[in-house]
């Protein structure tokens, strides 16, 4: 056990916040266990599945194998941060009308790749949508659903763009 | 027992090396991190220092400068894929970085962390070996520029001191008359820790023969290298499909003379001798 802790001062999901951590922890270890923001799943731990993906100043990494003081000065956006209190986002709605989620362990995470992709790439194409979830397993579904998912999100955010 | 251990943000790079100077032993140096914090859970190290370098404004950036393409060794493996000039300059590393892992990994890793891991199969060293680069490494007793072609001294063996630091890479760039290409095979497509790999940037001469060729082989081998054998068996002849098969062959022969006869060699040989003609199959037809 290491005895010291740093400060570290992040936005998450459009929050100030200042905790302290021990200096060896992993940035999702930062947001489940002292954040209490269990949106963000440990699968693998070793960056190979994309279960704790977020987003870091815009870009989606796997918070698993990130140092936990790597998110000191950054913006933070976990799937926490995707909706507005109990109203879905565009993704997880997609995510949910498409049949998308079977057991949900990969689910956040792919939404926050989905995030990504639509806010670089609001028109992706097929091959677009399955380079950028390329980073995320899901042992249930199959992908053809959360592709679909994903080009169905992309379409929707497109529409509410020109509503605007 | 308590162990501590201390995370340091060096504001400039001679902080950075004054720091590693007294302690580089007991330090691990973090710029994307990628591998640090798995191997600080698998108790796989237990440094007392932790040295976060990735915000020193010294390792980054990309750009030319005097004729040549130089890339701060902090640039993410995402940066690089997307950069400008390394697509006009050095357009095989484009093409290695964009197939590079998966976007959560570009992301996170450096070329830095990729070249100084000396893992065999880093996918940024063949392209890095054929534009000729070199690293541009600091420590408290000045600058120094060691090719990258010197740093590995075996499968994850490097020849940078812990007292060292690369800040940037610099690479010769390819011309407009130059074909330039990387390929690899990996194992999963998206995952793809490279099984193999290779770059080439070769020129043909007005009668259609090979006047200029640099290639290197990655991953096949314990480390990246240029293969001089292949440059100098093609270079002069005409690039027709009968001699890249030829030179594939001669490829096959090299690698397992490096590596040695082992249960996988059979299909090595094959693919290596497949992957060397997709990387030059395009000059076949090209000027
Ligand atoms: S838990 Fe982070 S990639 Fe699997
Ligand atoms: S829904 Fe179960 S892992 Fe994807």
């Amino acid at each position: 056990m290491y005895n010291n802790q740093i400060k570290i001062s992040l936005k998450i999901n459009g929050q100030e916040n200042t905790v302290h951590a021990p200096p060896d922890i992993s940035a999702l270890a930062l947001i489940r266990d002292i954040l209490k923001l269990k949106g963000s799943k440990e699968g693998c731990g070793i960056g190979e599945c994309g279960a704790c993906t977020i987003l870091v100043d815009g870009k989606s990494v796997n918070a698993c194998i990130m140092l936990a003081a790597q998110l000191d000065g950054r913006e933070v956006l976990t799937v926490e941060g995707l909706n507005n209190g109990e109203k879905l986002s565009i993704e997880q709605n997609a995510f949910l009308e498409n049949h998308a989620v079977q057991c949900g362990f990969c689910s956040s995470g792919l939404l926050m790749s989905t995030h990504a992709l639509l806010s670089e790439n609001p028109n992706p194409d097929q091959n677009d949508i399955r380079k950028a979830i390329s980073g995320n397993l899901c042992r249930c579904t199959g992908y053809h659903h959360i592709v679909k998912a994903v080009g169905e999100a992309a379409k929707q955010s497109a529409g509410d763009e020109n509503n605007e | 027992m308590n162990k501590t251990i201390e995370y340091i943000r060096p504001a400039d790079i001679n902080e950075a090396v004054n720091f590693l100077d007294l302690n580089g032993n007991n330090t691990v140096t973090i710029a994307g991190g990628t591998d640090v914090m798995i191997d600080l859970r698998s108790g796989e190290i237990s440094p007392e220092y932790l040295l976060d370098i990735s915000r020193l404004p010294d390792i980054h950036g990309i750009g030319m400068k005097d004729g040549l393409l130089h890339i701060g060794a902090g640039s993410t493996i995402n940066i690089i894929a997307r950069s400008q000039d390394v697509y006009r300059f050095a357009p095989s590393l484009t093409k290695a970085t964009e197939t590079f892992a998966v976007p959560q990994i570009r992301n996170m890793a450096t070329i830095g962390g990729n070249v100084a891991h000396c893992s065999p199969c880093g996918d940024t060293v063949p392209s890095l070996l054929v534009h000729e680069a070199y690293a541009v490494v600091h420590s408290i007793s000045g600058v120094k520029h060691i090719p990258v072609s010197d740093i590995a001294s075996g499968p994850y063996l490097t020849n940078i001191k812990k007292n060292e630091l690369i800040s940037s890479f610099v690479l010769k760039p390819v011309t407009d008359s130059q074909f330039s290409n990387f390929e690899k095979i990996g194992r999963r497509k998206a995952l793809a820790i490279s099984r193999m790999n290779m770059a080439v940037i070769l020129s043909k001469s007005n009668n259609g023969t090979v006047d200029f060729i640099r290639f290197a082989l990655g991953a096949a081998t314990p480390v990246s290298k240029r293969i001089e054998e292949i440059e100098n068996f093609l270079i002069g002849q005409k690039p027709v499909e009968k001699i890249l098969w030829q030179a594939g062959k001669k490829l096959a022969d090299i690698m397992v003379a490096i590596s040695g006869r082992r249960p996988s060699t059979i299909y090595k040989e094959k693919a290596v001798q497949g992957l060397f003609l997709r990387l030059l199959h395009p000059v076949i037809n090209c000027k």
